[in-house]
């Protein structure tokens, strides 16, 4: 505090208070200015101590969230472990159903596959639906799907990506079963309380 | 003198009524909220470091990424290279599976070394299908493209599904059991 900055803050400290006055006549100028300061530090410490809390407390808030929301957390995969079986059985039973037919039998299937299918997945399965309806007829082929094993890569509350190995069973009648292995990834979205398969492509 | 200190009293207590003490109070006030928020910002970020579920999905992605590449490995080698490609084999297993490589490797070095091949593996896709963050222990499931080139004849191509076990161990995960997921178990 420079030596004229004190003497103003006293000179106009003593136009209202009668105890400043009393000070500039009674004491000399360098301890009014000790007073003065003194006065002020609870309020200058007090200021910054605010400022202290506040900065701490932010930046902890902040680290706090850089700990919880990272690309980690954000994937529910088996975190959310309920959720996790859920889209991992509803994605199993729907690819069992709609890679399953027999002859004769193709009409369930497509039906089947209209209730677990949207989007682009069913536009797909339409288009090579088709040829497979015609064959199973001539042929007299069935085929069944089982799903040996399945993985959530990605999930969140409304949509998962998962990965799926398949055993698929081809049967000619009169001739000895073939077994094809496959994997497929899947996208499939929550949309009524229930997980629909938007997307089927091979890995 | 005297008349003058009474005066003096009097103004004192007066300002202290009048003046100081709502902005005291306020004073106060942002200090205590203040500390409230600094107590609450260090509350935030001590659950933050003691959330379950965000260490579990940390533990989840580091098994994942350390499968896949563990995977990469064990379907790459180069017989010009065998030394290091059978190293980076036993990097990246522990347990049975570690032990079954060491024991096996200079038989397998020279099968290599004679069939003079190099196969490459590129992971497709994979997920972790169990994780047990207590006992060090996840399964995943990946789908691989390996193509392997030999001295003569058109590299091959093949893509396998293979399901591993991984055990935590000071290192990291490692695979501790990998195999080609079963064909044709589960059908009827």
């Amino acid at each position: 505090m420079s030596a004229s900055g004190a003497t103003t803050t006293v000179s106009s400290d003593a136009a209202l208070d009668p105890e400043a006055e009393e000070a500039r006549t009674g004491t000399p100028d360098p301890e009014v200015g000790a007073d003065v300061s003194r006065r002020r530090w609870p309020r200058v410490l007090g200021a910054l101590l605010t400022v202290a809390l506040i900065a701490t407390g932010g930046a902890l808030y902040a680290e706090g969230r850089q700990l919880r929301d990272t690309p980690a957390t954000a994937n529910l995969a088996l975190t959310d472990a309920e959720a996790t079986t859920r889209v991992t059985g509803d994605v199993s039973s729907a690819l069992s159903k709609v890679f399953s037919y027999g002859p004769g039998a193709t009409a369930g299937t497509r039906a089947a596959a209209e209730r677990v299918l949207a989007g682009k997945a069913l536009q797909q399965y339409a288009t090579l639906f088709g040829q497979v309806e015609r064959q199973s007829a001539d042929q007299k082929l069935t085929l069944t799907t089982e799903v040996v094993r399945a993985g959530v890569t990605r999930l969140t509350d409304d949509s998962a990506h998962l990965l799926v190995f398949l055993d698929q069973v081809y049967e000619r009648r009169g001739r000895t079963p073939t077994t094809a292995s496959a994997q497929l990834t899947v996208t499939a979205e929550l949309r009524d309380g229930r997980w629909w398969i938007v997307e089927i492509g091979s890995t | 003198m005297e008349r003058r200190r009474t005066a003096t009293v009097n103004t004192e207590s007066g300002g202290t009524t009048g003046t100081r003490n709502p902005l005291l109070l306020a004073a106060l006030a942002l200090v205590v909220c203040a500390a409230g928020a600094a107590g609450w910002g260090g509350w935030q970020r001590y659950e933050a470091s003691h959330d379950d579920a965000a260490s579990f999905a940390q533990a989840r992605d580091d098994a994942l990424a350390a499968g896949e590449q563990a995977v990469q490995n064990m379907n790459t080698l180069d017989h010009k290279a065998l030394e290091q490609g059978l190293d980076s084999w036993e990097q990246s297993t522990t347990g049975d599976l570690h032990r079954q490589l060491v024991d096996g490797r200079d038989d397998f070095a020279r099968q290599i070394a004679e069939a003079k091949t190099v196969s490459t593996a590129k992971v497709l896709s994979g997920a972790v299908t169990e994780l047990d963050q207590r006992a060090g222990r996840a399964g995943v499931m990946v789908a691989l493209r390996v193509t392997v080139t030999a001295p003569e004849g058109e590299p091959a191509v093949k893509e396998s599904r293979l399901l591993g076990t991984l055990t935590r161990t000071a290192g990291g995960w490692k695979l501790s059991a990998l195999g080609q997921a079963p064909v044709g178990s589960t059908a009827g």
